[in-house]
């Protein structure tokens, strides 16, 4: 019961706040610039999000699990939870951020996208819901050839 | 820059490719010259805002991307935008079909 009226206060508050940040655009190469520096997936979600706790559930990522090509994976995200942002990582280039999505409420989850990957590793795709906990999924791919070499 | 976008049922799917060589730091590195790439994308109709995103240098190269939103109409214009490392804009409109 306590879980539900804490629901609803933050449904209430959300639909307040929503209407005047819809407008305005956030980029978060300024607003938080220690996650596009880090090397690793857990110092990249602690700058981003200031933790790395994240619930395994609610949220599909599909990628292949051979990339032929390092230099363009397709990498598909989709999720049901009402988010704020949602997030992509990968372990195998010399910083682990990839792209922070900003969401609305005209969004959807279902973003695609085409990476690069040096090597071998694994991506995880982060979603902050709007009732403040993060959820996430993890998977691993092969690269054939790396992609960074250019 | 090229954009597509279909509007199905309530729900407008949007394709776009951006024509930029998203150098990374690496590379820029080998071949001596600055890095650059893309690092924020920003879709809007009618002034509002529907998609928005800010990337690493790790997008592929002439970047695809592709997404969904609802609450558009049909004929609605959409504009895309995205700016790079050295501060390059390049914004496109499409009407949505």
């Amino acid at each position: 019961m306590q879980r539900r009226n804490f629901l609803g206060l933050g449904v209430a508050a959300m639909s307040a706040v929503l209407a005047p940040s819809a407008l305005s655009a956030i980029d978060y190469r300024k607003t938080k610039p220690n996650t596009w520096t880090a090397h690793n997936v857990k110092d990249a979600m602690t700058a981003l999000y200031g933790t790395t706790a994240t619930t395994e559930s609610g949220v599909k990522i599909t990628i292949p699990k051979v990339a032929a090509n390092g230099g363009a994976i397709p990498v598909n995200i989709q999720s049901d939870i009402d988010a704020k942002s949602v997030a992509l990582f990968q372990d195998a280039n010399p910083e682990a951020a990839v792209a922070v999505w900003t969401l609305n409420d005209k969004s959807i989850i279902n973003f695609d996208v085409k990476i690069k990957m040096k090597a071998s590793g694994s991506m995880t795709a982060v979603v902050e819901g709007k009732d403040g906990k993060l959820y996430s999924v993890t998977q691993s791919l092969e690269v054939a050839l790396g992609g960074c070499e250019g | 820059m090229k954009i597509k976008a279909k509007l199905k049922k309530d729900v407008v799917k949007v394709k776009a490719m951006a024509k930029h060589d998203m150098i990374t730091y690496d590379q820029g590195k080998k071949k001596g010259v600055p890095a650059n790439f893309i690092t924020h994308w920003v879709a809007k109709v009618n002034g509002e805002i529907v998609y928005e995103v800010s990337t690493s240098q790790f997008l592929s190269k002439n970047p695809i991307i592709k997404f969904q939103y609802k609450g558009s109409q049909k004929g609605d214009k959409i504009e895309m935008t995205w700016t790079d490392l050295l501060g390059n804009t390049s914004s496109k409109k499409t009407k949505i079909k």
